[in-house]
Order: structure tokens, then C-alpha cells, then sequence
């Protein structure tokens, strides 16, 4: 489970263009459930989704995890928190250019202290749930957008971490990536995943099983 | 932590391959700076170690005759009258000049065998043959490149054109090779009797006087030299040239070249300069933005600056073997074209004049330091303030 409370941040603080972009968010994604956060472009919802993957420190308030205050952490363990336990799951995709599919998928075991060649297989397999085993080693440029979100989708799940967060997954990608991309996090949530999802359209709050609404940094009752 | 390590590692490398034109930019212009660096300087080493050796057996003192202010022949009486003078250890008549061996022009030195000041076998060590003797007239010790030139071997005659056009034949009795480059390249010993008769020198003259002083604590050195050089002044249409004239000279010859080597530092700095500028900035922005995607994919701070380490220490490295290599092989193989012609002055007449190398510890060291610090500090530290900011900040920096 991951509690966001009372989180709040404020961009510039103190300059001429101070911006308050969360105030006061209070949210809860248990375990095996998939939570939504939706709301219009520019609500905050980035930021608010960055703070709770521990991307972006608050200003104010608390990410909790399991009742325990994982904001508090210095840079280093925030950075081990993230590594065990966070697979993000970006709106802009941000796969790294030049490098392939698989490659993509096997960049955060670099950072653990393992050979990555074991983990191969799995990334295949990945690869496969989300229907791109035959581009597998299609470099990022020769894939579509939608193809390229589910490739980042593998990668926040090759480490398999208990807690994903997707900023606005299905953005820009086609009707057909989307509805992979969904069952896909249907499928982990019923394996006990806690899934943290934000988007601007309500398409995917059918699935959700708590939705929360975002209007204006703050989170509606 | 020795897998993760070898991960970071293997990252770093595919950085280097991933971005394949930046990558060559940072080569080739690290590489031709390394390579301008190391050329230079092997030829800047190797010609102060030249200097260095043709000082180390002169005399203290030279003394040469003067008449309407231009040098000509010297008294050899004026030996006699030096050698009273007090602090001075021994006076040796010296008969040289220039003679042709087909087109090309040699130095030729007539040696006074039996007021030597120097040990023959130290200055001209001896490849094969013997060394001159007073009782062998007509016969010439040669230095090695000058054997190499005319093919000359221990035995053969030589055939020397003198001024007034006649052919003089010496047998050749030694091939020497001296340490100097300069020695070997173009010097031709023979008896000073045989020198006489070549250069048609009077009976009663000498081209020099060679005046060696007695062995005195290193801080009275130059009071007896100048005390010593003073006395010979009074003496009538002599010139006296001391070894500390010399050595300025050749410090100024070498001045002029190592401002050649500060401008040839310049366009090191520079290039390397606008390298690291390339990379600070235009690289900057890719950079930062993998920093965050790399930190929030759960890479630590640190990971990331070893990263940027191994990525540029590599890089760097690379460059500067490369820049070594290419500097070596420019002064050895191909003999330094136009650097040659430039730092080697009137050096260059000498007709088989090996270019003197002299590739030094610091030369390679500094080699290095020019390939990696700025690169380092150029790729590491922009890495570092951008992996100290929360991830989100950083990849919103890089797309703004």
C-alpha cells in the first residue's frame, strides 16, 4: 500500500513565478488494486504521481509506505527504495534512444547486483505478455508509440516491483496498445501488485477499483 | 557489488557506442590534440637532450681569431701563452670546416691527438673499427649516419673534394656513434696534421683554441671562467666565446622554439577547450535528461557519476593512445614533415640527420591529463550536479 498525505509542492518557492502544483493531496492505492487518479492536463497530476514514486520531493506532506515515511529517505536510499520496490511508468514513454527493445526492458537490472544475461528470458517473456516478442530487437526508433509504451510498460516490470506507477500510460498510444496495456495491469493487480495510474480520460476508470478526481492541484472529495 | 559494478561498466560502454557521432567527434579531435601535444614535445625533449650533449664535452672557454672584426685563423702560439694563465687546466689547438663527399657537406675535425682533452672513447664510442693514431696519417673515424649515407664501411677510402677542388683520399679506420644525433650525422675526425693539409691552414695556425679550466667549487666556476676569459682579451685580435655564451645561445635557439611549443599548447587547450564546451552544453541536455531516467529507474547518484567516469576515463584514454601513437609514429617512421623543418632550424642541412626523439614519462603523463581531466570535468561534473536534483526535476530540465 502507498499513502500519499497532505502532499504538497510548490515550484519556485519564494521566486516571482511561484507555483503551487499539489496542495494538500491525500490518497490512498492499496495492494492487488488498481487506483486512478484522474483529471485534466496540467492538474498536477505529474507531479503528484512523481512525488508518490519518489521522483520529486514535496514541499509538504508524506508518502508512506506501509505506514512507513519513505520521504524522509536521504538521495541514496530513495534511490535503493526506488530500485527494489518502484517501476515507473512514464507519460512521455522516455525509452533511451539507440538502444533495443530488450535492451530497454534490461536497463534497471543494471543497477542491481546481478547478470543481466539471466534475466534475459524474463524480458522476453515480458515482451511476449504485451505482444512485442517479433520486435524484441527492433531498435526505439523503428517502433510506434504505442509499441514503444509497452516496451517501457516491460521495463517497469522487469525488476518486479510490488508498487507501479503510470503517468498517463495510454497517452499516446493506439487503441490496440491500450486495451494490451490495461489487461496487462489487470492481470498484476491480481497478482497483489499496488497499481497507481493517472489520466486525463475516464476511459480507464472502469477498471480502476478507487478513483480519485484532480482539478486544480487538489484532490476532489 | 563486482556484478554491479561490471554492469556500470558495461553501460558506460554501450554510451560510448550508442552515441557513435559524438563519440568520434571526442576521438579524433582529443586524438589530433594528443597527437600535436606528444609530437612536439617527443621533438622539444629531444632537442634540449641534444643540446644537452653537445654541451656536455665542450670546452670552457673557446678562443678564436679575429681580424676587420670577422673570424679568421688564431696564432697557435697563443696555446702556450693561455695555458700560463692561472685556473686553466689544458689548451687544445682545433683545425675544422666543411667539405663535400659528392654533393653532400660534412664537418670535418682535425683532432690534436696529443693534447686531447676529452676521452675519445666517451665522446665518439666506437661502433667497429679503431680510433685515429699519430702514427697513421691520411686516415678518418666517421660517425655512423654518415656511413649509412655514402655507404662507408671500415676500410673503404673516402674521397673528399677540398676548397681549392682537389680530391683527398682518407681511409676510413672507425665508424663511431655518439649519443649525439647531431655528432654521428655529419662529423668526419681525422689527424689534426691531416686537417692542416686540407684546409691549407699556415703551420703557425689553428682555426680554435679550446681552453678546458681547472676543477673548482661550482659557485667559483664562473668567477674563474670570467677572470680566465678577461686575461685571454687582452691578448691581441682573439674573441673568446665561454660555454655560458653558448648555452644562451642555445637557449635562445630553443626559446624561440618553445614559443612555437607555448602556441602549439594554445591550440591543444583550445581544441580540447571547445571539446569539453560540446560536450558541457550541446551534449548537456541528452545528458541531464538520461541522468534522471537513469535515477528514476532506481541508479544511484553515484552510479551514475562512475558511470560518466568509466564513459569519459575510456573515451580520454583511448584518445590519448591514440594521440601517442599517432605522435610517435609522425617523428619516428615519418621523420616529423614540417614540425621537422620548423624546430630543427639549420639542423635540417644536415644531410642524414635523424630527428632526435625523446619520449619522456611527463610527455606521456601530461598526454593523458590533456585527453581526460577535461573531459572529466566536462562530463562528470555537469552529471553530478544533475544527479544531485530529484530525477522529475532533472528530465523536466533537459526537455525544457
Amino acid at each position: 500500500m502507498i499513502e500519499a498525505s497532505n502532499l504538497t509542492k510548490i515550484y519556485n518557492q519564494g521566486k516571482r513565478y511561484e507555483v503551487e502544483a499539489v496542495t494538500d493531496a491525500n490518497i490512498v492505492a492499496k495492494s492487488g488494486a488498481i487506483t486512478v487518479l484522474v483529471g485534466p492536463s496540467g492538474c498536477g497530476k505529474t507531479t503528484l504521481m512523481s512525488m508518490m514514486g519518489l521522483l520529486l520531493t514535496p514541499t509538504r506532506g508524506k508518502v508512506l509506505v506501509e505506514n512507513e515515511d519513505v520521504t524522509s529517505l536521504s538521495d541514496g536510499w530513495k534511490a535503493v527504495f526506488r530500485r527494489k520496490n518502484v517501476g515507473f511508468v512514464f507519460q512521455h514513454i522516455n525509452l533511451l534512444p539507440n538502444l533495443n527493445a530488450i535492451e530497454n526492458v534490461m536497463v534497471p537490472l543494471l543497477c542491481h547486483d546481478v547478470d543481466p544475461s539471466k534475466f534475459r528470458q524474463p524480458a522476453l517473456q515480458l515482451l511476449e505478455q504485451l505482444g512485442l516478442i517479433e520486435r524484441a530487437f527492433f531498435r526505439v526508433e523503428q517502433l510506434s508509440g504505442g509499441q514503444q509504451q509497452r516496451v517501457a510498460v516491460a521495463r517497469a516490470l522487469i525488476t518486479t516491483p510490488r508498487i507501479i506507477v503510470a503517468d498517463e500510460p495510454l497517452t499516446f498510444v493506439d487503441e490496440e496498445s491500450a486495451k494490451t496495456i490495461i489487461n496487462f495491469l489487470s492481470k498484476l493487480r491480481d497478482e497483489g501488485k499496488t497499481i497507481l495510474i493517472s489520466t486525463h480520460a475516464s476511459n480507464l476508470a472502469k477498471f480502476a477499483d478507487k478513483t480519485y478526481l484532480m482539478k486544480d492541484g487538489r484532490i476532489l472529495d | 557489488m563486482k556484478r554491479r559494478f561490471q554492469n556500470l561498466l558495461s553501460y558506460a560502454w554501450s554510451c560510448i557506442q550508442r552515441y557513435r557521432v559524438r563519440t568520434l567527434v571526442v576521438l579524433v579531435c582529443l586524438s589530433v590534440a594528443a597527437a600535436l601535444f606528444s609530437s612536439v614535445s617527443f621533438l622539444k625533449d629531444g632537442l634540449v637532450k641534444e643540446g644537452e650533449l653537445s654541451l656536455r664535452y665542450a670546452p670552457d672557454l673557446t678562443v678564436q681569431g679575429i681580424s676587420a672584426g670577422r673570424q679568421t685563423f688564431i696564432d697557435s702560439q697563443y696555446a702556450g701563452i693561455i695555458q700560463t694563465i692561472p685556473g686553466v687546466r689544458t689548451v687544445t689547438e682545433r683545425i675544422w670546416g666543411y667539405g663535400n663527399i659528392g654533393n653532400t657537406l660534412l664537418v670535418i675535425v682535425g683532432v690534436g691527438l696529443e693534447t686531447l682533452a676529452v676521452d675519445p672513447a666517451v665522446a665518439y664510442p666506437l661502433e667497429s673499427g679503431s680510433f685515429l693514431d699519430s702514427q697513421h696519417n691520411d686516415t678518418v673515424v666517421i660517425g655512423r649516419a654518415v656511413a649509412d649515407l655514402i655507404g662507408a664501411e671500415v676500410g673503404n677510402v673516402l674521397t673528399i673534394l677540398t676548397e681549392s677542388n682537389q680530391a683527398r683520399q682518407y681511409k676510413v679506420v672507425g665508424i663511431f656513434n655518439s649519443e649525439s644525433a647531431i655528432y654521428n650525422a655529419d662529423m668526419i675526425l681525422m689527424n689534426k696534421n691531416d686537417a692542416r693539409i686540407f684546409f691549407d691552414v699556415p703551420e703557425d695556425k689553428v682555426t680554435d683554441l679550446l681552453v678546458y679550466t681547472k676543477d673548482v667549487d661550482v659557485l667559483y666556476y664562473e668567477a674563474q671562467v670570467n677572470y680566465i676569459a678577461r686575461e685571454i682579451s687582452e691578448l691581441p685580435n682573439v674573441r673568446v666565446v665561454t660555454k655560458s655564451v653558448l648555452l644562451k645561445a642555445q637557449e635562445t635557439t630553443y626559446g624561440a622554439r618553445s614559443g612555437f611549443f607555448s602556441i602549439v599548447w594554445y591550440i591543444v587547450l583550445i581544441s580540447v577547450a571547445v571539446v569539453a564546451f560540446n560536450q558541457t552544453v550541446v551534449v548537456g541536455h541528452e545528458s541531464k535528461f538520461e541522468v534522471g531516467l537513469l535515477k528514476s529507474l532506481g541508479f544511484s547518484t553515484s552510479d551514475v557519476i562512475q558511470i560518466r567516469f568509466i564513459e569519459s576515463m575510456t573515451l580520454g584514454v583511448i584518445a590519448g593512445s591514440i594521440g601517442l601513437a599517432g605522435g610517435i609514429l609522425y617523428d619516428t617512421l615519418l621523420n616529423a614533415p614540417v614540425l621537422r623543418d620548423f624546430m630543427l632550424g639549420w639542423a635540417v642541412l644536415y644531410p642524414n640527420f635523424v630527428v632526435p626523439i625523446y619520449i619522456s614519462a611527463q610527455t606521456i603523463f601530461f598526454t593523458f591529463v590533456i585527453t581526460t581531466v577535461p573531459l572529466l570535468f566536462a562530463t562528470v561534473v555537469p552529471s553530478w550536479i544533475n544527479a544531485t536534483v530529484d530525477p522529475d526535476i532533472a528530465m523536466r530540465g533537459a526537455k525544457a
